[in-house]
């Protein structure tokens, strides 16, 4: 029984993490522009094409692996300045539901895109050899790589919560964020920091696309597939907030976790009635964020 | 939001002229068709009532749902199943309890969480809550689970005088035509009553219709209704004209459709729909052969009608109308 509670416990900080992974960008994009972006899920599926492109089905080294993911981040975000340039700047003074609806065609696009490039085919990777075999941890099993993303979600949470409680960086994303023209009157290039801050979602997306690509299939639905419970980490951690959305990650995560161990022939359906009580509970999410909709 | 057409209250004799040779048409459709083409055909009349119920909550309430493919597969399902296991009902009460059923699930929704949750939280739990029905059908051996509900038999109607024998499928095709034009009238009725007026008011502006004494929460909740109801008795009707439902019809990509059919056709005209859902079907009809590129040229054209011409097809034929007036005025 211990040991099963410890798979649970392990399997659900793992999952927690990697959706925390995708949520980040998509809640901190929300943060500072109101905007959901329905296709982040799709560009985190780009980023994981783009690394397996780059780094083939079995990487080298841990060093290779995370280069690739660094490389995929880069990429992504210089997708993310074309997306801001040609489509997300023209929806940010119109009505929110035109920029929900335009990120939701940018979705099918990205995916219609993936489609023709890399086909509708399922592939593998491997985790680098550094990450994968297994250690014992209190009866069970669990593969290195498990701990490596709990361990690199811990890290992009620690950063981002460094950045915008504590840089100056961050100060002027949450200045631009609470009052745009007040920001614009004292000097701040809001245009700037707003096309900044798209860019550094999107680079959060495509490093995750690096990160997880090992974890799963790699096929154009993969983006679909973790987008569904980033939207629920955001809702039920509150819209715009990252720590918020880091506390619910990890509750998702475990939730599923246990979900798949216990009642495997009921498999996925706890985190929607997690997500029920949570939107009649609370209905503004754990951490609700200023001017949210 | 922008606004020109839908609140004309009345339609000009050039238009009854138009839906009436329309509807002719419709109706002659099975002997100037091939087979191949009437199935698009009536496929694109049960997508005009889809879009046009998703259109009734956005373009006339100001509320995007975007799991609608939800209340579309509840309709398709129950009918797929009654047909399927000849459940003792007559079809005219199969098609009633559908619609009715997917009002009471809006009406569940509506009132667990439509009173505080507009926008992106609406958005967001309509995902969610089409992803776990999915997940629901996909658990239950009778619906088929992942494999979905095949051989659903053609419906006979029970008149008590006489017998209305649909099995044959230029039959049914043109029962479909009557049920969707009926369908379609009432909802001309709904948009252009004193209800909707008010749906038209909230979404104009919630907090001043509230001044004014509308029970906004309400009748956001009753539009949800009319527009869930809808869906499902499109569902409904979809059933026994493909004869096969699947989970391919219960995810984001089906509930894409009708906000992508009401956006090209103009959702700010109670008719953009239709005209989307007809524009669709022939580019789908001529992207058939390229997979992935229906993707890349749906969503394309997506972004591009919200960038370039929110108000979509009709929207632009105004505009075209207009200038030429214009024009010919100063001549």
């Amino acid at each position: 029984m211990t040991s099963q509670a410890v798979f649970v416990l392990f399997n659900g900080l793992a999952s927690g993490m990697a959706f925390f992974l995708v949520a980040a960008g998509l809640t901190w994009v929300f943060g500072i522009l109101k905007i959901l972006n329905l296709a982040h899920g799709a560009f985190f599926m780009l980023g994981a094409y783009i690394s397996y492109t780059i780094g083939g089905a079995w990487p080298g080294s841990i060093w290779i692996y995370l280069g690739v993911a660094v490389i995929a981040a880069a990429a992504v975000g210089a997708l993310g300045f074309l997306t801001d340039q040609i489509v997300l700047k023209r929806l940010r003074d119109v009505d929110y539901h035109y920029a929900l609806i335009a990120t939701f065609g940018l979705m099918l696009f990205c995916e219609g895109i993936a489609k023709l490039i890399w086909g509708a085919d399922y592939y593998a990777v491997m985790p680098p050899p550094e990450l994968d075999w297994p250690v014992q941890i209190g009866g069970t099993y669990i593969s290195v790589y498990t701990l490596f993303v709990i361990a690199t979600g811990l890290v992009v949470f620690a950063v981002l919560e460094l950045i915008m409680n504590r840089t100056w960086a961050g100060k002027i994303m949450r200045a631009v964020s609470n009052d745009p023209w007040m920001a614009g009157t004292v000097g701040i290039n809001v245009p700037m920091v707003l096309m900044a801050a798209v860019m550094a979602s999107f680079a959060l997306a495509g490093f995750a696309g690096g990160i997880l690509v090992p974890n799963q299939a790699l096929s154009p639905h993969v983006g679909a597939s973790f987008i569904l419970y980033a939207f629920m980490a955001v809702v039920i951690g509150g819209l715009g907030s990252i720590r918020g959305t880091f506390i619910a990650c990890i509750l998702l995560g475990i939730v599923e976790s246990a979900n798949a161990t216990f009642m495997a022939q009921y498999g996925g359906i706890a985190i929607f009635i997690m997500l029920a009580v949570f939107l009649i509970w609370k209905p503004n999410g754990l951490f609700p964020a200023q001017g949210g909709h | 939001m922008l606004r020109t057409d839908a609140e004309k209250s009345s339609l000009s004799w050039s238009g009854i002229v138009a839906i009436v040779v329309l509807v002719v048409l419709l109706i002659l459709a099975p002997d100037l068709l091939n087979p191949g083409l009437l199935f698009i055909v009536g496929m694109t009349l049960i997508q005009s009532i889809f879009a046009l119920s998703w259109n009734l909550l956005f373009g006339f309430t100001g509320l995007a749902s975007f799991g609608h493919a939800g209340f579309f597969a509840i309709g398709a399902y129950f009918t797929g199943a009654a047909l399927r296991y000849d459940f003792p009902l007559p079809f005219f009460v199969v098609l009633a309890i559908a619609g009715l059923g997917g009002a009471l699930v809006a009406l569940i929704i509506g009132v667990v969480a439509l009173k505080r949750l507009t926008g992106i939280f609406l958005a967001v739990l309509t995902v969610a809550l089409t992803e776990a029905l999915s997940k629901i059908i996909s658990f239950t051996p009778a619906l088929g689970e992942q494999d979905g509900l095949g051989s659903i038999p053609r419906p006979i109607i029970d008149l008590g005088l006489f017998q209305m024998d649909l099995t044959h499928v230029n039959d049914y095709y043109r029962f479909l035509v009557v049920a969707s034009v009926l369908i379609i009238a009432g909802l001309w009725c709904v948009v252009h009553s004193r209800l909707g007026r008010t749906f038209c008011a909230i979404r104009e502006d919630a907090d001043r219709a509230r001044f004014v004494g509308i029970n906004v929460a309400r009748f956001r909740v009753i539009s949800f209704m009319i527009s869930g109801g809808t869906a499902a008795l499109a569902g409904a009707l979809s059933a026994p004209w493909t004869r096969i439902v699947t989970l391919d019809q219960v995810n984001w990509l089906a509930s894409t459709q009708p906000i992508l059919n009401s956006l090209l056709g103009g959702f700010t005209s109670f008719w953009g729909p239709i005209v989307g859902s007809a524009a669709f079907s022939v580019i789908s009809h001529w992207t058939r052969p390229f997979p992935g590129m229906s993707e890349v040229i749906v969503g394309g054209v997506l972004v591009l009608v919200i960038l370039v011409a929110p108000t979509g097809i009709l929207g632009l034929l105004g505009k075209l109308r207009r200038r030429l007036t214009r024009k010919g005025d100063k001549a």
